[in-house]
């Protein structure tokens, strides 16, 4: 009888050790990589302590981030503060951010990026051994464009449309993460400082940052609806004179043109509608999309989803874009009719990062391929002194894009963008976008201002996006979004910035 | 007395033996990075000391089990590996004109539990003096408890100490063995009327409690005590081991229900009213809200099984100190367990596990062919202490259940633990000699 319980007994405690035993497997197994890449790791932190750091390159070798270990400790100096927001900062008192976190244990050599090589070192023991990094942004055209910004708080967002290689990425106002990088003995002012600061200098606003649109929503739109073969080039709406002037109902909401200036109101196509910017034709638009098919384009363009730049793993995070007034970032259902109406000229819900509506340029001059995003473009072996090392560990990059629209769809929006630019029409609302007023004689701009009203008394927030060299036959090189917090309308606070920004990369990039 | 050849324990405590002053000699060049042999004496005392047990069963011609000696050499091995590779200073005795680090400590309480064990394996040829008197042991124990509660002094929150002048010692550990002597004998004695017996309330038929009284009488008051001393540990293996030997008693699984409903119950309201276990409570759910502060020594734990992974960082490579400071605290008595997964990995805590497994399934091997029901009972009540311990801590370690301060049994640091785990294996010793399971276990 005992004997036969004893029995028993010992089936029970053969079940709680093997509960016991797959709790440990469960963290030195399935949670071993995670725990010990963790920042606040012990083992991180006095890497990150007492190691020094790689260094980090813009795309023309030039220092952008560099340590060197005094007194034991590793301490990071920054050489361009226009960087800051996509390289964030290692402070061995606040932890680490952008570029710096989520390459952290490349950075300090704890993960070879071949993975053979990795599981050797772990083997071996051998002690880590930092790597570099090299940007895909060039220096000279990040700071160019962070002048332009110059006291306005905004972004700028430029990509390669055919690689997704991030060509600029500001958002300012910024800061100098040295300080906080530096001895972390006196880190804590610096940082209080920059916390309490109302312009929220923190804040990567090219990322983080969500903005009414306003009309270079007009874009996806209309490539959307081109796509979706909602309407053609050519399509009209006969209505839209009178509506212009009175007003269009929709389920028992009037929506009013903007001010069209001298304009004398139209029946007007694709191009017309996107010169002049009209609300009514736009709206017209994405009711005839119908909202399923509006927001199945959404998702395809990445809006409500977080994107990531530079993959999943060690992608620096981008907020995601909203085009409803569902919370979940979804693109949960239009409460009505007249959300719609309104998100597809930019206004109602929609809320969106610079780095999404510069993808959304980037799919136009990529005839319909969206690219995915990247910003490190190599890991290198750690450099001796100011010149990188040629010892190129990885290459990353381009994983390749995502065909959102046919590319005819495409060509039909960057002809209305082109228009825009330099139409008789445009000219007046996005003419200071065009590359040939900053030097540039042989080639054309294609874009779309946008000037977001917040309602009340506020300035609205200008934007412009757009591509270059746009004319027939060329390949653009690259596509923009241009964002200054309420910097007014469009034309005159954003677009000059982009079209100068545009010129100044065409140049850059001929020249070598 | 005639001599009697114990074969199997000889053939496996000589590898566990040989692989001690190998462990020194591979951690002591590990960490001096030099290949320096560095200082054996203790790893020599360690083989010693199991070898002259092995001989002197021998030379008793002892027939108790022949597994049980070198599964506690194993994990005893690998503890005194780890703590004589931790720093020297975490703790020690300055006794005698003696001043001894960490690991010497430990070996001297080996040498005091090993030959408590042999005392009682060899000495204790009739187990009357246990049966007959438990109402004494009983007393013995509650005096025990009510010395720590009086002269107790806290380590911790708890108070389990009694400070003797050149030793300090934990009651407690000593207690558990008297509980166990107290609970197989009134068990052994009333089990019949446990389970055949009822009481009937109309038409509801329950448990006899009559007999049950003084059992839960005295088993309530321990209880309560304990959780007094803020030993929380403690009453879960308590209240383990009770349920257990109850349930191995009487082959009610509803008694075990039963128990289980009352003890969750009791934790609820214990979590409700005492501040101190919501904190723990929560520093279980997630240590990590609180990295730096609360969940400081099990995040810490954590990180290091994390660096281990399934092969270990390797003997004496393990990061134990970081600028100065111990990486995981109280990692010698509460997280030595960690310590040797990070080190060994995956692979050399699921070994040390196997140990700790023999030990049991011997041990209630041992209870299985007990003579009669009191040394079964006995024996049932001495595994599953030591059973539970190691179940306790590690999971206590894996986060798999709230971490409490209980030792594991042979590898963490503390001579009454030591003391009292040989204690246990004396007493199963002697019951497995009177089965003359020695002759079974002979034959592989």
């Amino acid at each position: 009888m005992i004997a036969t319980n004893v029995r028993r007994l010992g089936v029970y405690l053969m079940l709680a050790f093997a509960v016991v035993s797959g709790s440990i497997a469960w963290w030195q197994v399935v949670e071993a990589q995670g725990l010990s890449t963790r920042a606040d790791n012990p083992e991180v932190i006095a890497a990150r302590r007492s190691l020094p750091r790689g260094t980090i390159f813009d795309a023309d070798g030039q220092v952008l981030a560099s340590s060197e270990v005094i007194d034991g400790l590793s301490r990071r100096t920054y050489a361009d503060p226009a960087f800051t927001h996509v390289i964030g900062y290692a402070s061995l008192r606040f932890g680490s951010t952008g570029l710096e976190r989520t390459f952290e244990d490349i950075l300090v050599g704890q993960t070879d990026p071949n993975p053979i090589r990795d599981l050797v070192n772990d083997v071996l023991a051998r002690q880590p051994q930092p790597r570099d990094l090299t940007l895909t942004i060039d220096r000279r055209l990040q700071d160019f464009a962070a002048e332009q910004l110059g006291a306005d708080a905004g972004s700028v967002v430029a990509l390669d449309p055919q690689t997704g290689a991030v060509l600029v990425m500001v958002s300012t106002p910024t800061f100098d993460a040295t300080p906080i990088s530096g001895d972390p003995g006196v880190a804590q002012e610096p940082m209080d400082a920059l916390r309490n600061d109302p312009a929220e200098p923190l804040l990567a606003r090219a990322r983080q940052g969500l903005y009414v649109p306003g009309s270079v929503m007009k874009v996806f739109t209309a490539a959307a609806a081109l796509d979706a073969g909602a309407i053609t080039a050519e399509t009209t709406f006969p209505d839209q004179q009178r509506e212009e002037r009175e007003g269009f109902v929709v389920d028992g909401f009037t929506i009013q043109e903007h001010d069209l200036g001298g304009i004398e109101p139209g029946i007007w196509p694709l191009s017309e509608a996107l010169q002049v910017s009209s609300n009514i034709f736009f709206a017209h638009v994405g009711l005839a999309i119908g909202a399923e098919t509006f927001l199945d384009y959404a998702r395809r363009f990445g809006f409500c989803d977080p994107i990531r730049i530079g993959g999943q793993d060690r992608g620096l995070s981008v907020s995601p874009s909203l085009v409803t007034g569902s919370v979940d970032g979804d693109c949960g259902p239009f409460g009505d009719d007249v959300e719609l109406a309104s998100a597809s000229f930019g206004q109602g819900q929609t809320a969106v990062t610079p780095v999404q509506m510069a993808l959304v340029a980037a799919a136009i001059a990529g005839d319909g391929v969206m690219p995915a995003p990247y910003v490190v473009r190599d890991v290198r072996a750690h450099a001796d002194g100011d010149a990188p090392s040629d010892d190129v560990l990885d290459t990353l990059g381009s994983g390749g894009g995502t065909r959102v629209v046919s590319a005819e769809a495409a060509a039909a929006t960057r002809a209305a963008m082109v228009d825009a630019v330099n139409g008789e029409l445009g000219r007046i609302y996005a003419g200071q976008g065009d590359i040939t007023l900053y030097g540039i004689s042989n080639a054309r701009s294609a874009g779309k201002t946008g000037t977001a009203q917040l309602g009340g008394e506020q300035a609205p927030h200008s934007w412009f996006v757009g591509f270059a060299p746009a004319q027939d036959g060329a390949t653009p090189r690259i596509a923009i979004a241009v964002l200054v917090e309420r910097g007014g309308s469009g034309s005159a606070g954003a677009a000059p910035i982009a079209g100068r920004v545009m010129a100044e990369w065409l140049r850059l990039s001929e020249g070598g | 007395m005639r001599v009697a050849w114990r074969g199997a324990e000889f053939r496996l405590l000589l590898p566990i033996l040989l692989l001690v002053p190998f462990g020194f000699l591979v951690t002591n060049i590990a960490i001096a990075g030099t290949a320096d042999v560095g200082d054996l004496t203790l790893a020599i005392g360690y083989v010693a000391l199991f070898a002259g047990a092995h001989l002197l069963l021998v030379a008793f011609g002892h027939r108790g089990d022949q597994l049980i000696l070198p599964a506690v050499g194993a994990m005893g091995g690998v503890g005194i590996i780890m703590l004589n590779r931790l720093p020297q200073d975490l703790a020690g005795t300055s006794a005698f004109g003696l001043e001894l680090g960490m690991a010497a400590t430990q070996l001297l309480w080996f040498g005091v539990g090993i030959v408590a064990m042999l005392a009682i394996a060899v000495g204790l040829r009739d187990d009357g003096i246990l049966r007959h008197y438990k109402y004494s042991w009983a007393a013995i124990g509650i005096a025990l408890l009510a010395a720590t509660l009086v002269l107790g002094y806290e380590v911790n929150g708890a108070r389990l100490w009694i400070d003797l002048g050149p030793v300090s010692v934990q009651p407690g550990e000593l207690l558990k063995i008297v509980l166990v002597i107290f609970i197989a004998g009134y068990l052994a004695e009333t089990r019949t009327l446990l389970t055949s017996a009822r009481m009937r309330i109309g038409f509801i038929s329950i448990p006899p409690l009559p007999y049950f009284l003084p059992m839960l009488g005295l088993f309530g008051a321990v209880m309560l005590i304990v959780v007094r001393l803020n030993d929380l540990g403690t009453a879960l293996l308590f209240f383990g081991i009770f349920l257990t030997m109850l349930f191995v008693a009487t082959g009610r699984r509803s008694y075990v229900l039963i128990g289980l409903v009352l003890f969750v119950a009791g934790s609820f309201v214990v979590y409700r009213l005492f501040g101190h276990v919501q904190a723990r409570v929560d520093i279980w759910l997630d240590p990590f809200a609180d990295p730096l502060g609360a969940g400081f020594q099990p995040v810490r734990a954590l990180y290091a099984l994390g660096r281990g992974g399934i092969f270990g960082e390797g003997l004496g490579q393990g990061l134990v100190t970081l600028a100065g400071n111990l990486t995981i605290p109280f990692v010698h008595t509460d997280f030595i367990f960690t310590a040797v997964a990070e080190e060994l990995g995956l692979l050399g805590a699921f070994a040390l596990l196997g140990f700790a497994m023999v030990l049991v399934f011997r041990g209630l091997r041992i209870a299985a062919l007990a003579r009669d029901d009191f040394g079964a009972l006995l024996a049932v009540g001495l595994t599953t202490s030591l059973g539970l311990q190691t179940l306790i801590i590690v999971g206590g370690n894996t986060k798999l259940i709230p971490l409490t301060g209980i030792t594991l049994p042979f590898v963490s640091y503390g001579g009454s633990s030591v003391l009292a785990s040989f204690i246990m294996i004396g007493l199963l010793l002697a019951v497995s000699h009177r089965s003359g399971t020695a002759d079974r276990a002979s034959g592989s």
